[in-house]
């Protein structure tokens, strides 16, 4: 059964990509994909099921370097590189090189599934002033071992969820050169992460531009994003303003961003990224992009062992191609 | 908000924009338009430095705005021909949590933080006042050009050379910021660029300012809000700036609590007031009744925006809220009801005299008699005759017990069990918060209107009362989102709320109104009230209000937890169905507030046995949505 939308409803809400060229591969079954050979692939593993998918093809991979990464604290990381272990840390540009000299490669796949994002940001930043071709991987979970949407009535306990807000490592900003600000979250399920948000960051109530996640990797996630959220979209009056960025997609974030900045083009934009992390990936490529007119908000999440189950799509962005027309435009 | 438009408007609108914006951060220009000024204002523009200690919503941030030019401007009207006749000039910074917090981290060690914290702050402050003299001479067509020799002096105090104007001085002070970004972003790289000395380049730019004719006399404040978000080192290095600054004063914002530390660098060296600085706390600071001034001007201020034509549709917002007497609100909670059936067990055993005068006493106090008679375990025969032989010592009884006995009347009953309404009501349960009573005023006036009612009507005590439980349901589930502790007062608050509202609805027997509580260590041995968990609760409730305190007895220490008696915030009285009324305390030990959190169910019924009272019936209406807590499975 379809569901006709009249398209006129949308039209100032959704950014038209239909003629936007396509920088993502989708693959529905994990195992078809390979990465290219002669290339770099940096991953972490986590205990979701998800961040395992290299398994399939591991042992094929003959010239493909494998940099396996583990978070040690909030600016440091381990990195294992042709069998030796280096830590870096990721508030060093120096170090950050060295370890792409290090790798040694012109290609790097960057798998953001199981890294968090202070770690995979600064990676995917450095990887974009070295190497000509960064390809992001992610593989969207097959379902939440939770109920996605807190209820009214359940305490949502932020301490076991957050760590507090504080820059993602070499994303720091001190400046706001434009005189207005607009604040825009890119929304996930959990309401009580943009309430927090909103107070920290007190932005002007007309200015609070919310972006939720349309298409959700599965059909029923922007209404638990909207249900989620409620409360302060319904406080803030935020409601009224939210656009639409298709939930696994980077770059159909990025022209929204790249929308809103035409529409506020006196605005300093404060990204929140506490969606999904192909939007959190666009958001920093919007960031990386426009460095000095924007600045990324942040509450740290711990990740919860147990938060996800299964696996389904897995996603290929290419960056690099996608990146290099952006910055010349 | 203009006028013109008031006819296609609809007053809601109108009332949601000038009510609904709690936040200063919300009304943008509207701030200025609706301002009113408190009590406090004259003390806060003294040259001092100052300390403005209040809770969330207290009006900080509104008064600090103000206090700056661009809040000077447009209270006066955005007339540039004042601007040169000021008394003081105010720069407004913010404290931005993730910006301050970049500046930690296992990389260096804190006292190079401090150094670099120490260099950033002077970027930022001469950043705003240099911003500051391009508006000036923007507006008054004066020149603010500082000499040459006054650049290059406050450009060598930041290193930098030949600076020779002050257009190029700004420049470069942002590209120093530019540069100093992409240091801390590679901060582990160790290439420390030159730092300023602390304080420095602000003193020698502001003494460069006040040298120009048109600054001579005048003073220089500079308005740092939310101080709290600082960390507490960076705390001491804005300290020291305080202590020692003779050029210009700071005028400080902070929550309650808020301010950690005490001294300067110089651990010796303590900020004392009034030696050091002017301590305001809005709450305490202000009495009732200049709250109730200000809370009718600033709330005045905002129907008069609301017009019909030419007419205001509200002159006085205080009229729009009618109070009940005791006995009406008696009334309304069906106390005839019950004294007829008191009355027809009475007949049979009392003369038709005596049972005329038990018809002849109002309704609420033949009901106390009964009342009292059930939880005292006697019977009402006895209990009436015992009324009729010692009027005077029941009458003192009826007193005391009077305000109490109406949580009884609708106990374990669907629907409103106590009534809040009127304006009085109101500002008592906004306790001295500018914002909470916004909150009030505006969810009465929407509920009203959605009734269907209009403005020319006053609002009903059954509206004010839904409304006051909307908002105190409200702001306890903002709790979870204002801090990353905001579960844990969640938690606190359900149970504190949960042990008053049984409480309350069983007061015979009992000190009645007993709303407060002290901690005690009488079981110390269960808990180490120096633990972090411990003390960040009762911290962040005082912060995020959800629990106000008073100086207990004993005070002593600003820090010791148990010199304190504890109110759960009246705002949310209504929602959890309890005095609203400082009245009387009861003991808590320490633990006990812990373990609300941890096992709610258990301690409850603890707490509620240690006053001999356990829970009966069904939760208030309103308190079913955390069914899942009270049962022990949240």
């Amino acid at each position: 059964m379809s569901f006709p939308i009249n398209s006129r409803y949308l039209r100032g809400f959704i950014v038209e990509i239909l003629d936007q060229p396509l920088f993502t591969d989708i693959y529905s079954n994990v195992e078809d994909f390979i990465p290219e050979q002669k290339a770099a692939y940096i991953f972490g593993t986590s205990v979701e099921e998800r961040s395992n998918h290299l398994e399939y093809w591991k042992g094929r991979g003959h010239n493909l370097v494998l940099v396996p990464v583990v978070e040690i604290n909030p600016t440091e990381i381990s990195v294992e590189v042709n069998g030796n272990d280096t830590k870096v840390q990721l508030r060093s540009g120096e170090q950050l090189q060295r370890l792409m000299t290090s790798i040694g490669k012109d290609c790097i796949y960057l798998d953001i599934t199981g890294i968090s994002h202070h770690v995979w940001a600064p990676l995917l930043k450095v990887a974009l002033q070295n190497c000509s071709n960064v390809i992001g991987v992610y593989v969207e979970p097959g379902d939440y071992r939770f109920s996605a949407s807190p209820k009214e009535g359940e305490i949502f306990d932020l301490s076991e969820r957050i760590t507090g807000l504080s820059p993602i490592p070499g994303f720091l900003s001190l400046r706001e050169p434009k005189e207005e600000v607009c604040f825009i979250p890119v929304l996930g399920f959990e309401g009580t992460r943009l309430s927090y948000l909103i107070e920290q960051v007190q932005p002007p109530g007309e200015k609070i531009l919310p972006i939720i996640g349309v298409p959700g990797f599965r059909p029923e996630y922007p209404f638990f994003a909207y249900h989620g959220n409620q409360l302060p979209l319904t406080r803030s009056h935020a409601w009224r303003k939210v656009r639409y960025a298709i939930a696994n997609c980077p770059f159909s974030l990025y022209y929204v961003l790249q929308d809103i900045a035409s529409q506020y083009p006196d605005n300093f934009m404060k990204i929140a990224p506490i969606g999904t992390k192909p939007h959190a990936l666009g958001a920093v490529l919007y960031k990386i992009v426009h460095n000095s007119d924007v600045e990324l908000i942040y509450d740290h999440p711990i990740r919860k062992a147990t938060r996800t189950k299964g696996t389904s799509r897995l996603l290929v962005y290419h960056i690099s191609s996608f990146i290099s027309p952006v910055c010349w435009s | 908000m203009e006028t013109s438009n008031s006819e296609k408007i609809k007053p809601e609108q109108y009332l949601s924009e000038l009510f609904g914006s709690y936040k200063a951060e919300w009304l943008e220009e509207k701030l200025y338009d609706l301002y009113t000024e408190p009590a406090y204002f004259p003390e806060l523009v003294t040259p001092r430095p100052c300390l403005l200690l209040g809770g969330r919503g207290t009006g900080k941030t509104t008064v600090l705005r103000c206090l700056s030019y661009e809040g000077q401007f447009a209270l006066s009207g955005q007339d540039s021909r004042r601007i040169p006749n000021w008394r003081y000039y105010g720069v407004y910074y913010r404290v931005n949590t993730n910006r301050v917090t970049s500046f930690e981290g296992p990389e260096l060690q804190e006292s190079e933080w401090t150094r670099l914290f120490a260099h950033y702050f002077n970027l930022l402050i001469c950043d705003l006042l240099l911003q500051f003299l391009e508006w000036y001479q923007l507006h008054c067509s004066k020149s603010t050009s500082l000499s040459e020799k006054d650049c290059s002096r406050v450009g060598m105090s930041l290193n930098l050379q030949n600076v020779k104007n002050v257009t190029e001085l700004a420049g470069k002070v942002d590209s120093l910021k530019i540069e100093f970004e992409a240091f801390i972003n590679n901060v582990a790289d160790g290439k420390t660029p030159l730092l300023s000395i602390q304080g420095a380049p602000i003193d020698t730019l502001i003494d460069s300012i006040i040298r120009l004719p048109q600054f001579q006399d005048k003073h220089f404040f500079i308005l740092l809000d939310e101080y709290e978000n600082l960390l507490d080192y960076q705390q001491k290095v804005i300290n020291t700036l305080i202590k020692h600054s003779d050029k210009y004063s700071f005028k400080i914002g902070v929550r309650e609590l808020g301010w950690r530390q005490r001294t300067t660098l110089n651990e010796n060296e303590q900020l004392i007031s009034p030696a050091d600085y002017v301590r305001i706390n809005i709450t305490e600071d202000l009495s009732e009744e200049e709250f109730i001034k200000f809370a009718l001007a600033a709330c005045n201020a905002r129907v008069s925006k609301v017009r019909d034509g030419d007419s205001t549709l509200i002159s006085d917002i205080s009229q729009m809220f009618p109070t009940l007497s005791e006995d009406d609100e008696a009334e309304r909670l069906g106390v005839e009801n019950e004294v007829r059936k008191i009355h027809d067990t009475l007949k049979n055993s009392v003369t038709p005299e005596d049972l005329s005068v038990f018809d002849n006493l109002n309704n609420l106090q033949a009901y106390f008699i009964n009342y009292w008679s059930e939880t005292e375990n006697f019977g009402l025969e006895e209990a009436f005759k015992d009324f009729l032989i010692n009027r005077s010592e029941w009458e003192t009884r009826y007193q005391n017990y009077k305000y109490a006995v109406l949580f009884t009347l609708k106990r374990h009953k669907r629907g409103i069990r106590k009534y809040y309404s009127g304006w009085n009501v109101f500002i008592k349960l906004s306790a001295r918060n500018i914002r909470y009573l916004l909150e009030l005023v505006d969810h009465s006036l929407m509920l009203h209107l959605r009734k269907g009612e209009n403005l020319s009507t006053v609002v009903s005590q059954e509206t004010q009362t839904l409304a006051a439980q909307d908002v105190g349901k409200k702001n306890l589930s903002e709790l979870e989102g204002l801090s990353v502790h905001g579960a844990k007062l969640t938690k606190m608050l359900l149970g504190l709320g949960r042990i008053f509202q049984v409480m309350a609805e069983d007061p015979i027997g009992h000190s009645p109104e007993v709303n407060q509580f002290y901690l005690s260590d009488e079981k110390a041995s269960l808990i180490d009230i120096k633990d972090a968990e411990y003390q960040q609760l009762i911290t962040s409730a005082i912060m995020h209000l959800a629990l106000l305190r008073f100086p207990g007895s004993k005070l002593t220490d600003d820090g010791d937890t148990r010199n304190y008696d504890y109110m759960i915030h009246p705002i949310f009285a209504p929602f959890f169905v309890f005095s609203y009324r400082r009245k009387r305390k009861m003991k808590l030990l320490d633990y006990q507030l812990l373990e609300l959190i941890n096992k709610p169910k258990e301690t409850i019924r603890e707490i509620l046995s240690q006053n001999n009272r356990s829970e009966k019936g069904e939760l208030p209406d309103q308190l079913t949505l955390f069914t899942g807590f009270y049962s022990g499975n949240s």
